[in-house]
């Protein structure tokens, strides 16, 4: 049921990045100004730190105040975390496009994959999928589709990227 | 005013007004660009170009071809009780005339026509119809553009795109950028039924309490492919989702699929619902 979910919210941003990566390849020189900008900025400052908001309404619990405490006991104390808990940004892109994905991670586990923008002039297709399979193997590196290599390619660098933030130094 | 409907853009920020002002005039240019491409009333929109020419691949512009796939991914999940060929029925239900300049449009259509009839290609972004038929995209086109105003918008503190009731709500002040969003009554038009709160998220109601048909009683602008009657177990489908396209298309879906379809329908997208009966009893799906 989980992927049903994940389905239409690809399709749909799959469908506002197909308007923009048309006007972006049609105007090379004055491509979106947010969009560029935030494929430049985001790497060191806005998607190093989790989002805020994501952590605490992750659980689709009624009471939040109380239930942070009551959350952290189960955790492992012992050994050493190997990410940090919280949602990453990652980007991967080549000549024809981004994909920006957002990591949910907790308890070094990856919770969620959402490819949060696809500016590819490639079809989604060839990616709708591919969270499944990160969350299934809990890893960036997911099976490649014949023929559509360079989509899955920058989708598995944006998950890259979005645990190499998540990384407990 | 677009696509029939008002559409009023409100901005919050602190940011320069000249930027705001450039954003706002293309959040309105989308707008144009998918009624352009979209309508069903203008003999010359991109839509209707593309259905005057059966048994050929056309190619046509992302601003139709993006709605048009989404309509029909809703159609193939709902078995086509969701249905973007059912344009000629709608047109012979009296929803048929330009909303400018009241043109009236008659158009040729197979009557056994059913979204199958219609083949898109991916690679190189062509539509090929099987039948003549008329697409109506009512359903998903102004979500689209609703998408595609608030994503010009995203840069902005707070901001609400609101084309007729079906809107977008959001911006960047995660803190302070929670919505109130009345739901209309479906019986006294000047009263909420039920309030929500949103952020970043879209809202989309279809409702029976509007657009009713000139010609046949009993039918409203939502229609079933099939029976070719507006059903009746709902007078108003409220869809909360992450993008408007989305919401709209679920809302029209579940308007049309009654009552155990559409609670099942909702949920199985792990959307937000608020549907009220023709009783005026109130079902709610998922925290709303």
């Amino acid at each position: 049921m989980a992927k049903m979910n994940k389905k239409w919210v690809v399709l749909c941003s799959a469908a506002l990045g197909a308007i923009y990566a048309a006007e972006y390849f049609a105007t090379e020189a004055q491509a979106l100004p947010h969009n560029s900008e935030r494929s430049q900025l985001s790497i060191p400052s806005e998607a190093s730190s989790p989002i805020n908001s994501a952590a605490p309404t992750l659980p689709p619990v009624n009471n939040v105040a109380p239930s942070s405490p009551a959350e952290s006991a189960p955790t492992p104390s012992s050994s050493k975390k190997m990410y940090n808990d919280g949602s990453y940004i990652g980007i991967g892109s080549n000549r024809r496009g981004s994909i920006e994905v957002t990591v949910t991670i907790q308890h070094d586990k990856i919770t969620d994959v959402e490819i949060s923008r696809f500016a590819m002039h490639y079809s989604d297709r060839d990616v709708v999928g591919l969270p499944d399979e990160v969350l299934q193997k809990q890893s960036a590196q997911v099976d490649n589709v014949s023929g559509a290599t360079y989509s899955v390619r920058a989708f598995e660098d944006a998950v890259q990227e979005a645990l190499s933030q998540a990384k407990n130094a | 005013m677009y696509m029939d409907t008002v559409v009023d853009i409100q901005v919050v920020t602190e940011q320069p007004q000249h930027l705001v002002e450039a954003s706002i005039d293309r959040a309105f240019a989308a707008f144009r660009k998918v009624e352009d491409a979209c309508s069903r009333f203008s003999q010359d929109s991109e839509l209707m170009i593309a259905c005057r020419r059966i048994a050929a691949p056309v190619p046509v512009s992302s601003y139709l071809f993006e709605p048009l796939r989404f309509a029909l991914e809703i159609a193939e999940w709902t078995n086509g009780v969701f249905d973007p060929t059912v344009g000629k029925t709608m047109e012979e239900c009296g929803f048929n005339r330009h909303y400018l300049s009241g043109e009236v449009i008659e158009s040729f259509a197979d009557a056994s026509v059913t979204y199958r009839d219609i083949v898109m290609d991916e690679h190189n972004r062509t539509l090929y119809l099987k039948k003549p038929m008329v697409i109506d995209l009512g359903a998903v086109a102004k979500g689209f553009a609703i998408d595609l105003a608030s994503r010009e918008l995203q840069r902005f503190e707070r901001f609400v795109v609101n084309a007729g009731g079906d809107l977008y709500a959001g911006g960047s002040d995660e803190r302070r950028n929670v919505w109130k969003i009345g739901i209309q009554h479906p019986e006294r038009a000047e009263q909420n039924i039920h309030i929500v709160e949103i952020t970043n998220e879209a809202i989309c109601t279809s409702g029976s309490y509007e657009r009713k048909s000139s010609v046949t009683d009993g039918v409203h602008h939502i229609i079933h492919p099939r029976t070719k009657r507006s059903p009746n177990d709902w007078v108003s489908c409220t869809v909360i989702a992450p993008f408007a396209m989305m919401a709209d298309a679920f809302s029209t879906a579940a308007f049309l699929l009654g009552e155990e379809g559409s609670k099942a329908l909702i949920e199985q997208a792990e959307l937000k619902g608020i549907l009220i009966s023709s009783q005026l009893q109130i079902m709610k799906i998922g925290e709303v």
